[in-house]
């Protein structure tokens, strides 16, 4: 172990004294100055580049910077505003009021107004359009538009994550008005009013925008963002190897063991912070053997979560306590990890019940033995790997856990939305809000709902339903935190990791911080110095 | 000759209708919807608003209702939309096929540019040092895997040796560039996809080659032909190829549908957009309209180059043509 900590540590000093002498004078002494080109490598193409159609990934990285919402996140997960100058909630928690930034302009020269605002919210409910997002606004009752710049927005009940919802990018009403949003040519042509203005779209090869001169905030000085689709992770290693891509995520193994040469440290930054989601046990509530509390906990006591990370993820993770990363406000700091102690998760399975009575190396009890299918999906190496070591660390408290791969749709369909499963190891990723009533709450457990495990708690439920009825923040926190507390305690999954997000950005980029968001809150501020730009602007129109 | 060949066609259009009622029916008992890709696990996407999607789509429906609105639009050329951004099936397979037809058009040149030659003089002296050496060369070919063949040239000609361009199939300032330079700009990127897609087929064609080489230079006219004093050349080129070529045109026949489905593997790799990628993606998105179109497409494909085989048969041997007169 300590052989093989040492040059790991040197390592890490020697990229922290690198990246000190390549970040911190930039910032210091010069001025950020437009031009270049940013070239992103993404594996999946976009499909739609409409905010309220846009459910991929790829169709929400373009259309984040080409339209933004009434609010948004800042760097330190409080809600601000973004077109909206300003919000009001009304004391009973009832009616949204917002006031939009007068002047914002759509690529095109239209103002920005309210009833764009409105328009979006009338296609988002609007049950002949395609969107998978209509669920946020059930509880809107209406929404009307005050002036221009004011708009109202009245609940049935009192909805504390609305305000996430509001964050949907704004759609202009005087393109889209009579066209038909699932069919229109605008989804392969979209004019926003963000950072950027869509230049062209060759499908399954390129996407490409220029800055928005502008642009509300200011100019980004980044002039052409280039969004290059290389669907193979092995050929984007490589093009990040010639320069031929500025910005991808690097798997852990490519962060700790294939990044260090002299020419890797030279070209590019790596960040690493912790992404919004944990990894996961989930058991079948409903099996009598995972319905004893008891069983869950020495299961969390007999898996070494430390180990896991370590020896799946490269040290690149942190131990989960509960449904909520520290980064965010929902995580209660009081709540510490089992500690891993085979002794103790012996003893609690004795007290369940589970010995080894016939003395075959397997815990039984009324003469079956503890055997249970570990199912997950396929395509998910590091799943696999996790499984396999569940799987072992297990078999020393004579737990005989097997292990299912399963192709992703019929694992979903025919034995999750089915629960013909007995253990489950998957990954929630999570929205900032912290309301999690559909993975938790009992109402939601029918075939294709979140609850699949059956978790059924009416301290929890009771919470779970104030949480989204509180506006106060200090109230919210409390809540949140009491909610993370209780499913630690209650254990219907097994907490295992959040892994950390890793990208590399080219060293020419100057500005990029890693914040609880990731590092694209500040992308308009990202620029790189005359002498060392690579691509030369095109010219504007 | 006429009656022939319509007779022939008459007898295609039961056969494709069977393809595609087996196909429609293997892609929809494979688990899974398309409102699986923007909807499916994501605790934002509710239940309703699932089903809703469903509904949008014609999916509720029974799998026959389905079968049979699908039919009537392809009779009258309609493939509709794909479920995934909602664009005409058409327009994206407008999009993929010219890319596809260049790199497989390139790579059939250059694989029947090389095997025949190859293939012929193999035959010439079977057993001999050029036929071992050929035979040893096209199998390392054969047996490596191209994925592996190409992340390996990739890594040399692209991050080592700065020659070519890794993947992709234009430079990112391809739009400024004049005629000429877009050609170059796109044979420059096109050198590695086509040069390994080639190299790991010459085993096959250039093995057919010299075996069919082989039959023709035992039968008697060869002999007949050596023994009026004919030039050896001549022989082999004038009497033995075009003989020798017949199986090559079967093969060529049944090559077209591998005209226009791109392999997924390549266009994966070099990350070219062409139809192989169209229909892996299809597929695992369970976008019924485009693998339905595709498969469709390249059923009716397969059957015109059985067709065209038949014809060239019927051109090139008149024992056929006779037969069939009958």
């Amino acid at each position: 172990m300590i052989r093989r900590g040492q040059p790991r540590a040197s390592t890490r000093l020697i990229v922290a004294i690198l990246w000190c002498l390549i970040a911190s004078p930039a910032a210091a002494d010069s001025q950020p100055v437009t031009g270049d080109a940013i070239v992103v490598g993404s594996i999946g193409d976009a499909s739609r580049l409409l905010p309220i159609l846009a459910s991929d990934s790829a169709s929400g990285d373009i259309v984040g910077l080409l339209f933004n919402g009434l609010l948004k996140y800042n760097e330190e997960l409080k809600i601000v505003g973004d077109l909206a100058e300003s919000w009001v909630v009304s004391p009973d928690g009832l009616t949204v009021t917002f006031t939009l930034r007068p002047n914002v302009r759509w690529h095109d020269g239209a103002l920005v107004t309210a009833a764009d605002a409105d328009f979006t919210y009338r296609k988002l409910i609007d049950p002949s359009v395609r969107t998978p997002f209509s669920s946020s606004y059930e509880l809107v009752e209406s929404v009307e538009v005050v002036d221009d710049l004011t708009l109202r927005v009245r609940y049935k009940e009192p909805f504390a994550p609305a305000l996430e919802s509001w964050m949907m990018g704004i759609i202009p009403k005087h393109l889209l008005e009579g066209e038909d949003l699932n069919t229109t040519p605008f989804l392969r042509r979209p004019v926003g009013h963000g950072p950027y203005r869509f230049v062209r779209w060759k499908t399954g090869e390129l996407i490409e925008l220029s800055a928005n001169p502008d642009y509300f905030e200011h100019r980004p000085y980044i002039s052409r963002y280039l969004y290059r689709i290389i669907p193979d992770q092995a050929t984007l290693f490589l093009e990040l190897l010639t320069g031929g891509v500025d910005l991808s995520g690097l798997t852990p193994l490519q962060y700790r063991r294939q990044t260090d040469s002299a020419y890797m440290r030279g070209q590019y930054q790596k960040f690493r912070y912790p992404s919004f989601g944990f990894t996961y046990i989930g058991y079948n509530l409903e099996d009598p053997r995972f319905s004893d509390l008891r069983v869950r906990q020495a299961i969390d006591r007999a898996v070494d979560k430390p180990a896991i990370i370590e020896g799946v993820l490269y040290g690149l993770g942190a131990v989960a306590t509960g449904p909520y990363p520290k980064e965010s406000w929902a995580y209660n700091p009081a709540v510490v990890p089992a500690t891993h102690d085979l002794a103790v998760a012996k003893a609690l399975l004795a007290e369940a019940g589970w010995m080894d009575r016939d003395g075959d190396g397997w815990l039984d009890r009324d003469g079956q033995p503890f055997r249970f299918t570990l199912m997950t999906n396929q395509g998910n190496e590091v799943r696999r790997q996790v499984c396999e070591l569940v799987q072992r660390q297990l078999r020393l408290v004579g737990i005989d856990a097997r292990i299912k791969v399963i192709e992703w749709s019929t694992f979903v369909h025919e034995f999750i939305d089915k629960r013909r499963y007995e253990a489950v190891l998957l990954a929630w990723n999570l929205a900032r809000d912290p309301d999690i009533y559909d993975l938790f709450h009992s109402s939601k457990t029918k075939e294709g709902e979140y609850n699949f495990v059956g978790y059924d708690s009416p301290e929890v439920d009771a919470l779970l339903i104030e949480g989204r009825r509180t506006f106060d923040q200090a109230a919210r926190t409390r809540i949140y935190q009491e909610i993370h507390r209780r499913i630690a305690e209650d254990q219907p999954y097994t907490f295992l990791y959040v892994a950390d997000s890793l990208p590399v950005v080219a060293s020419r980029f100057r500005n990029v911080r890693a914040s609880p968001v990731g590092i694209g809150y500040n992308f308009i501020d990202w620029y790189a110095p005359r002498d060392a730009q690579r691509y030369r602007a095109r010219m504007e129109p | 000759m006429g009656t022939y060949l319509f007779r022939r066609l008459l007898t295609l259009i039961p056969v494709l209708l069977w393809i595609t009622v087996i196909s429609f029916g293997i892609m929809h008992l494979a688990p899974g919807k398309p409102t699986d890709v923007s909807g499916g696990f994501n605790p934002k996407v509710s239940l309703e608003a699932r089903q809703r999607l469903e509904q949008l789509y014609g999916l509720d429906q029974p799998v026959h209702v389905q079968y049979g609105r699908w039919l009537s639009r392809i009779v009258r050329l309609d493939f509709g939309r794909s479920f995934l951004d909602d664009r005409p099936v058409m327009e994206k397979i407008a999009e993929r096929l010219p890319v596809t037809l260049t790199i497989n058009a390139w790579s059939f040149l250059l694989i029947f540019g090389i095997t025949i030659p190859l293939g012929v003089l193999a035959a010439v002296k079977p057993g001999g040092a050029f036929d071992r050496l050929t035979t040893l060369l096209v199998f390392i070919g054969f047996s490596m895997p191209s994925f592996w063949l190409a992340l390996l040239c990739m890594a040399l000609f692209g991050v080592r040796l700065h020659w070519l361009p890794i993947s992709g199939l234009h430079s990112l300032d391809y739009e400024s560039f004049g005629l000429v330079g877009r050609c170059l700009d796109t044979a420059w990127h096109l050198i590695l996809p086509v040069g390994i897609t080639a190299f790991v087929s010459l085993a096959g064609m250039s093995r057919y080659m010299r075996s069919a080489m082989l039959d023709v230079l035992r039968q008697d006219y060869i002999r007949t032909a050596r023994a009026k004093g004919l030039p050896g050349a001549w022989i082999l080129f004038h009497h033995g190829l075009r003989n020798a070529l017949l199986p090559v045109i079967t093969i060529l026949g049944l090559s077209l549908p591998d005209l226009i489905g791109g392999s997924v593997i390549a266009e994966t790799i070099f990350s070219i957009p062409g139809m192989g990628r169209l229909f892996y993606e299809a597929v695992m998105a369970r976008d019924y309209p485009v693998v339905m179109a595709l498969v469709t497409v390249g059923a009716m494909l397969t059957m015109l180059g059985n067709l065209l085989a038949d014809a060239g048969y019927a051109i090139a041997d008149p024992r056929i043509r006779v037969e069939a007169h009958r």
